[in-house]
């Protein structure tokens, strides 16, 4: 699966799509759009369903992403986690730090996890 | 023939026995209290006299393994305690064997009374009542009273009141019975316990690793009648003995701890393995004389020669395998502890790089269906785990063994000299030390696991922590600067052992240690990951001033063979 960060727009909520391996090739780009989204919206989900591996810097990315809308008072959830994405949260001990919800739109209706 | 329970307690309601109520809540209540029956019964059996206003009375309780009746307890001017008598004897014998009330009205005339211990002790029985102590399980003995004071004879009110009366003691000496096999478990338990515990000690430690001889004890029951040892002697060698003893249970254990400390000092005296062998056979002629035997093994292995001199008695042949050739060794001298002045025969065998099994017999005795494993099954077990490891085969070949069934103590001991087997290299990769390349590393690390044999999910776990060691690489090490990164799988034994070198500056070792996972911030999880999943890690600076080298190991044992 190729790599691909998709985003679209419901109303102030912004869904930022990833796809493929979110590698230090790719993490850069996965950070940007995150920050990116979190800037212009209240409220931003992370869909990682079709993430086929995620290493530390992509969870860094997902970090920054989570502190960045704390400080500024936005909305910020993980959704349709991968297997393969939730083995490595687990492994960072991150499972109960991020706000996680089976599908995106849990996330956009703002219900908690 | 006496009144039935519910008249008498009908009776005893209305008045008529309101003092045999009493009585028998009285009983009850004394023989309940102890379970000590030398105080309470002969106690009881006063009462039931005084109650009853006999003369004398007798309590008989009923061996079931000598077919008699003993008297136990005994109350008025004879004692008869200790009289025995045959349950096909006189009224006692009657009452037990119908489990019903005799009265005896004019004992002198009734031919169903036994007088014998009239004539042996001038005593002279008039009249008779005998109350069967009965259980659940049929009666366990039997209450005689004689003669009613006053003259007249018993009648079937007393028979009724007997009979209630009797309730209670048998209630009581059943539990007592009860409760003395229960301490005589406890008792047995705790030797079983014992027996275990020191059998336990005598069992050698496991070795270093390297070491030639292992071993796998699998007791059948509670207690093993098997045993093995082994010790180095001075000069080098190393002795071993691997031994059976004959029966089960602590007997067994005992005689087993014995033989195994004869043994071992017999062979830590340097003799030749036939000598050890007489010598033991000499000393157990002399102390074990029920019957009981040893079968044994004994034997030096010379690790410079590679020579082992063994020496058998009663044991089973001794299996050499080396290559695609089995040879058995016979133990051919009879178990030790029979016949005294036997001698016994040796055999050397060069170990060279073969292996060498000795099983007690439990081995080939082990169930395989319907019938037994026998010799053939034992070499087709060796056969399939013949390419494992030493300790991972003999592991693999007790699981079997356990899967199939023991029906006696099982013990192998393994000969063999470990090999030294080249670590297999599974992925050995230079590439550029970029971010992009990173996928295809991972592809190639993710089909080194498959073909190492590992389990899917910790394959990812693997993959993952190398990816990272590889990440710190470019972002640490060569920061901006270009180089390339050499990756490497190999499996060493159960080890999976990664590795990646660098060429680029030198890191301190010291500066890099995971952070604490506590803290939630985005960056410096890669350590973490790597000491999470494996086993171990360090980082070395490479020799000559360039480069670095991470090593990183799992432990990931090979998957089993699947059944033929």
């Amino acid at each position: 699966m190729n790599n691909d960060v998709v985003t679209q727009q419901h109303g102030d909520y912004m869904v930022v799509r990833l796809s493929g391996e979110v590698d230090l090739s790719w993490s850069p780009r996965v950070r940007m759009a995150i920050l990116d989204a979190l800037e212009k919206h209240q409220g931003v989900g992370v869909e990682l369903s079709a993430v086929s591996y995620i290493d530390s810097s992509g969870i860094a990315a997902l970090v920054e992403g989570f502190q960045n809308a704390r400080k500024s008072g936005r909305r910020f959830a993980l959704a349709a986690v991968s297997p393969a994405v939730m083995a490595v949260l687990e492994l960072a001990r991150l499972d109960r730090v991020f706000p996680i919800v089976p599908d995106i739109d849990t996330a956009i209706r703002g219900d908690a996890a | 023939m006496s009144l039935p329970a519910a008249t008498v307690l009908a009776r005893a309601a209305e008045g008529e026995g309101a003092q045999a109520f009493a009585l028998l809540a009285e009983l009850s209540e004394t023989l309940a209290i102890s379970l000590d029956l030398r105080t309470t019964l002969p106690e009881a059996l006063n009462r039931i006299v005084d109650y009853m206003a006999a003369e004398a009375a007798s309590l008989f309780l009923f061996d079931p393994v000598e077919n008699v009746l003993e008297c136990k307890v005994c109350v008025g001017p004879v004692d008869l305690s200790g009289l025995k008598l045959s349950p096909e004897q006189g009224i006692v014998g009657l009452a037990l064997v119908q489990n019903a009330v005799q009265i005896v009205a004019d004992a002198q005339n009734d031919d169903r009374v036994h007088r014998r211990v009239d004539a042996e002790t001038g005593f002279i029985t008039r009249s008779l009542l005998a109350a069967p102590l009965a259980t659940a399980n049929g009666p366990i003995g039997v209450i005689e009273l004689f003669n009613k004071r006053g003259g007249q004879p018993f009648d079937t009110v007393d028979a009724g009141i007997l009979r209630l009366l009797a309730a209670p003691a048998a209630l009581a000496i059943n539990n007592a019975r009860m409760a003395r096999e229960l301490l005589e478990q406890q008792r047995l338990k705790r030797e079983f316990d014992l027996a275990r515990r020191l059998q336990k000690a005598l069992l050698p430690r496991r070795r270093r690793a390297g070491f030639p001889l292992l071993a796998v004890n699998l007791p059948a029951h509670e207690i093993s009648g098997d045993f093995y040892d082994y010790f180095e002697m001075p000069d080098g060698r190393i002795g071993f003995v691997v031994g059976d003893v004959s029966g089960k249970g602590l007997d067994a254990a005992l005689l087993m701890t014995r033989a195994a400390s004869l043994l071992r000092w017999a062979g830590k005296d340097d003799l030749a393995p036939s000598e050890w062998l007489r010598r033991a056979n000499e000393e157990l002629c002399q102390t074990t004389h029920d019957g009981r035997f040893v079968c044994a093994l004994v034997g030096y292995y010379e690790r410079s020669t590679r020579v082992v001199r063994l020496a058998g008695a009663g044991f089973p042949p001794v299996l050499f395998h080396m290559g695609n050739t089995y040879r058995e060794l016979p133990s051919d001298g009879p178990p030790l502890g029979i016949v005294p002045g036997i001698s016994f025969g040796e055999a050397a065998v060069a170990l060279g790089d073969g292996s060498l099994y000795c099983f007690s017999d439990g081995v080939i005795d082990v169930r395989s269906g319907a019938s037994r494993l026998g010799h053939a099954g034992v070499r087709s077990l060796i056969e399939r785990y013949a390419g494992s490891p030493p300790e991972s085969r003999l592991r693999s070949i007790v699981q079997e063994l356990r899967y199939l069934k023991l029906v006696d103590d099982t013990t192998i001991l393994l000969l063999e000299e470990p090999r030294v087997h080249p670590p297999e290299v599974y992925l050995r990769q230079t590439f550029a030390a970029e971010p992009e390349r990173l996928r295809g590393v991972r592809a190639n690390l993710r089909l080194a696991l498959d073909r190492a044999g590992t389990p899917p999910q910790l394959r990812d776990r693997l993959v993952l922590a190398v990816d990272e060691g590889c990440c710190n690489i470019i972002r640490h090490a060569y920061r901006d600067g270009t180089g390339d990164i050499t990756v490497s799988v190999r499996r060493d034994g159960d080890m999976l052992e990664f590795e990646l070198r660098d060429a680029a500056p030198p890191v301190d070792p010291d500066c890099v240690r995971p952070r604490d996972l506590d803290e939630c911030r985005p960056g410096g999880l890669g350590l973490n990951i790597i000491d999470t999943v494996m086993d171990g890690w360090c980082l070395q600076p490479r020799p000559g001033g360039i480069g670095n080298v991470l090593r990183m190991w799992k432990r990931c044992p090979l998957p089993q063979e699947e059944d033929q």
